[in-house]
Formats: structure tokens, sequence, C-alpha cells
């Protein structure tokens, strides 16, 4: 990155403590919500099934899934749906068309920014839920987990900013595109496990997802922070991972060639 | 400096049909339109001048500003701005040029303005001692000093103007081009605004274009002005030559004891002598230039004066004329 970038990246770090209630309801209240919805459905599903494990998964295992999994996609989300079609939508893009640098090297600084923050609320919260739940079947610290989970969070939120900015971009011929944006979201959350743990689906289907990109993104960081992939496995996959980075940052840079071509810089 | 041959830009727009019906209509099928923004402009700048870009709204001013600065692509012609072509986005030409929008804000709303500017420090790769140099002339300058360390969105119009004119010109750039820069600004914010641009250039004198409806920016920096009228140039030369060329009338105010003077001159006043109008307690005879000498004598005769006037149409109301005239000019 360079000092740009840094500086970016500080400012958006700035601007997300800037306001006092919007950063506490940020940082904990989103976590608590839907912590407690977890804990109800769970609570229910497994009595009611009256077994201690359902699809060898503990009540206790599945809450700090269901915990961890939101925290890890928010973290891949950065900035929202709109982090760019909201600036085509309204001339906002202008500004950065003016300045001497790269446009998706500028707004992926600000991304990150976002996604470090959500990186230290998952942290914190990882630290709060040890201190009064510890279970070591459960989670157990390991130094070289936590890296590669770190880096397979990285490598996943790139991914997904290039990944997503496929969609956001087509605002330069539709305008708004903020329902795409929420459908994408949504099947992205589905079948990269964020709504249910990928172990839960059918063989065929898991066997399937593995050629799409939506593994890498939570059920990946997810495999890795509860210890149930071995390191082959982790290398194999964040290799995978990379590939498709690369593909996805090919895909957008040539969606934004393009839409520049037609971009009208309204509201300038 | 800057070149214009030949350029055109057309937009497409879509046209719905007004109520529910023509909404949900165009959500099936929808008629699309082609708008010429610019059509064939031609433009020579040299280096270090200032040129006023004048017309009504929809008149291709901000348009070609647009691709002048390179945010967007002509539908054909050549543009050349320091020898660069300005989408290709180059650099080193956008290292060199500054845009100054009047209706958006480049610094962030929610931090200082001091933030905004470490950034470009960062962005323009300007050195630490021209960086804080530049801060101190700009900041005495717009006697904004205090302000800098405040959130953007707590300044007043004027003050976020005047960072937004900092901001744009931390870098030194040699092409400045300002799109609308008073606008909305109280009269005290835009005097100020238009006597730092003065200073500006004598310090620097970079080269620039400035779009602006109200006609005293307009009057006080650009000695040339170039108007546009449905994307077509429709004069281009000095404003002095303007004033000799187009303004065919001169204006007689006059403040009469005689009791109904006004309805007098009106029923009176030969044809080709001019039009009579009422403000206020006075008569305002608009008389061609070369008849000007007899209108006023032929009001002395008919009515007993009590202050007399005699002024130059002013530049606003000229230029009206012209855009006001159908076709060429």
């Amino acid at each position: 990155m360079k000092s740009w970038g840094l500086q970016v990246f500080l400012m958006q770090l700035r601007k997300l403590v800037a306001y006092r209630l919007d950063f506490w309801v940020n940082f904990l209240g989103q976590t608590l919500f839907s912590l407690l919805i977890a804990y109800f459905l769970w609570s229910s599903i497994f009595s009611s099934s009256l077994q201690a494990n359902i699809n060898g998964e503990s009540l206790q295992s599945m809450i700090f899934y269901y915990l961890m999994a939101p925290l890890v996609f928010r973290i891949q989300q950065g900035q929202g749906i709109g982090f760019l079609s909201r600036e085509i939508y309204d001339g906002g893009l202008n500004k950065y068309l003016l300045y001497p640098i790269d446009y998706f090297k500028f707004k992926l600084s600000a991304y990150l920014a976002n996604s470090f923050f959500f990186t230290l609320q998952l942290f914190a919260i990882l630290c709060i839920y040890n201190l009064f739940f510890y279970d070591s079947t459960i989670y157990a610290f390991s130094f070289l987990y936590t890296l590669y989970f770190l880096i397979s969070l990285l490598i996943g939120t790139c991914t997904f900013f290039f990944y997503f900015s496929t969609a956001e971009l087509l605002a330069f011929w539709f305008d708004n595109t903020w329902s795409l944006g929420v459908a994408l979201r949504f099947i992205t959350s589905f079948l990269g496990g964020a709504l249910i743990p990928l172990s839960f689906f059918p063989e065929w289907s898991t066997k399937a997802l593995a050629y799409t990109p939506f593994p890498y993104f939570i059920n990946l960081p997810m495999l890795i922070i509860q210890q149930k992939i071995t390191h082959e496995k982790v290398f194999e996959q964040i290799f995978i991972s990379i590939l498709w980075l690369i593909v996805f940052y090919f895909i957008s840079k040539f969606i934004w060639k393009k839409g520049n071509l037609v971009y009208s810089g309204v509201g300038i | 400096m800057i070149h214009v041959e030949n350029l055109n830009k057309n937009f497409y727009v879509h046209k719905k049909e007004p109520g529910l019906k023509g909404s949900l209509k165009s959500l099936f099928k929808r008629q699309r339109i082609e708008k010429k923004a610019l059509d064939n402009l031609n433009l020579d700048i040299s280096e270090g001048e200032i040129i006023g870009l004048i017309g009504s709204n929809g008149a291709g001013k901000t348009t070609l500003t647009k691709i002048l600065s390179g945010i967007i692509h002509p539908t054909s012609g050549t543009v050349s701005v320091m020898g660069y072509n300005p989408w290709d986005r180059n650099d080193h030409y956008r290292s060199q040029m500054a845009v100054i929008m009047g209706q958006k804000a480049q610094l962030w709303w929610d931090l200082p303005a001091m933030d905004g500017f470490l950034l470009l420090k960062e962005i323009y790769q300007i050195p630490p001692k021209d960086f804080y140099n530049r801060i101190e002339f700009l900041s005495e300058y717009l006697n904004i000093k205090e302000q800098l360390n405040i959130q953007i969105r707590k300044l007043s119009l004027g003050e976020r103007m005047k960072v937004e004119l900092m901001a744009a010109l931390l870098h030194g750039p040699k092409v400045i081009f300002l799109d609308e820069p008073t606008i909305g600004l109280d009269l005290s914010a835009q005097k100020a605004v238009r006597s730092f641009i003065k200073e500006y250039r004598k310090e620097y004198n970079p080269t620039m274009i400035l779009t602006s409806h109200y006609m005293d920016d307009i009057e006080e920096l650009c000695p040339r002005i170039s108007i546009l009228k449905e994307g077509r140039k429709v004069y281009d030369g000095s404003l002095s030559l303007l004033h000799q060329k187009y303004a065919t009338n001169k204006i007689i105010s006059i403040d009469a004891k005689t009791e109904n003077s006004y309805e007098i001159l009106k029923a009176n006043l030969p044809k080709e002598m001019g039009k009579v109008e009422r403000l206020d307690r006075k008569v305002i005879v608009y008389t061609p230039r070369d008849k000007a000498m007899d209108t006023t004598k032929y009001i002395l005769s008919q009515l007993e004066v009590q202050d007399f006037n005699i002024s130059e149409q002013v530049v606003g109301d000229v230029i009206e004329s012209i855009l006001s005239q159908k076709g060429e000019v």
C-alpha cells in the first residue's frame, strides 16, 4: 500500500469512530442481536430433536459458529452495499477520477479499513466469549491457525471486494443496483455458509460449491478458526481463493473500463 | 495550452411518461432519446489565460468542463490540454490540473479539512515544506485558519467553499476548471472568493476556465468569454468587444417633476427612439446607441427633469439577449 493508501485507511478508521453512538451500536449491538436469535433458534431445535448433537455439532459449537460466521461475513463486506454504485449514481465518482491514483486502490484502502475495524470487533468478541464459555473442544488458541485465519480473511475480503464490484459497477448502465446488491449478498451468505454451515448441505452440493468462490468467503475462515482443517488443506484452499481473487480482479477491471465509456458524471 | 477541435458529446436519456401508468410501462419498454450536449465545438485557450464560459442551463458548459478534466469521454472530436488527451487520465496530467465544483465536495464530510489536506499531500506527493507553505498562504488569504480542524459538515457554506478551494489548489495546478465556485454563497462570501481567485492568479498565473451564472464573477475575473448555446459556441472574444458589438441600446434613466411623465413619454416618444418602461418612480428609456443624443434632447424638451442618467446596457442583459435570439447570432 502506498502512503496515500495508508492515509485513506487511517482516515476511514477515523470516520468510523467519529460518532460515539454509531460506534458502539456498530461494535456490539448487531452481534448481540444475532447471537440472541441464534441462541433461541438452536436451543429450540436441539430440545425438539432430543439429541445432544446434530450433524456432529453440539449446541455450544453451533452458537459459537453463529457468533463468528456473521462477523466473518461482515469483515468481508467492508463498506457494505453501494460502496461503488452510490458514487456512480450521484456523481461522487468524479473526484476520484481527478486524482492521479488508481481508483480501485483508493477504494480498497477505505474498504480494508472497515474490514480491519470489524476484525478487531471479532477478536474482542472472541475474547469475551472465551472469558465466560471457554471450551477447548470448540475453540483453542493456536498461533498458526490464527495466522491462517487472518490470511484467509484478508484474501477473502479482497476477493469479496472485487467480486461485489462486478455487480456494483453495473450502476454505470443501470444507475440503481441496490436490489442486485441485496440479492447477491443473500446468495453469498447462504452459499458461503453464513446462514447454515456448509457441513449441513447435501454432499453433492458441497462438492459443486467447491468450484465456486462462495466457500472461500465464510466457510474456509470458519473451518480454520475451529481448527477443522489440516495444514495442507489450508494451503490448498488459500491457493484456490487467490485464484478467485485474480479472476474477479480482472473481471471488475474490465467492467470498469467499459463503464467509464458510458459514465456521464451526473450531479457535478 | 488548451485546444478543442470539433468536439461533440451526445447523451442518451430515457423518456418516461407521467403518472403510475407511465412508470409501469417504462419497466418493460422505454423510449431512448439522444441529447446533443456539445455540437462541433472549437476552442483555444493560451497559457495563463482565464476565460469565462457562459450559457443557459443545459448549454454544455459543465459537459465541456467534464471532458477537459477527463471525467467523461466525448462522442467525437479532439482535445489537448498541456499536450495531454484528458480522458487518457494520465497521472502527469491529473497532477497538474484541478477542478473546483461549487456543488460537489471532495473533502470528507465527517472529518476536518486538515485531514483531507494531509491525504491530498500524499496523493499529489507534495513535499512537506511546500505543503505547509501553501496551507499557510491559502488559509491566511482566505481567512479560514481557525476552521481547518473542524468537521467539514459543521462549517458554513462559505467556509466549506473556501476549504474546497484550498484543497483544489494545494498541489499548485497549472490548469484550473472552476465550475460555479460562488453558487449559493452570500454576497460577501462571493466577493471573498472572487478577490482570492484574482490574487491567486497574480501569484501563480494558472490557465483557468470559469463557469458561472453570476455576471459579477465573469465581469470581475474574465477579460475573455465564450458563450455556449445548445452545445454550440455563439460568441468567443473579449467582454468589451461583446459590448460594442451586441449592446445596441443605451439606457436613459429619468426622475422627472412632471406629472404622468411615464404616460407622456409612452404616448409621444417616436418609435425609432426606443422603448419606455417604468421602474418605481423613474422612467427608463432603452434607446438605440446612435439615437441617444436625439432621444435625450427630445426627453428634455418634453419633461421637467430632476435627475437624469445615461448608461450602457449591463453585460448580463447583452448576454441574455444573445441567448434568447433564435438560431445563429
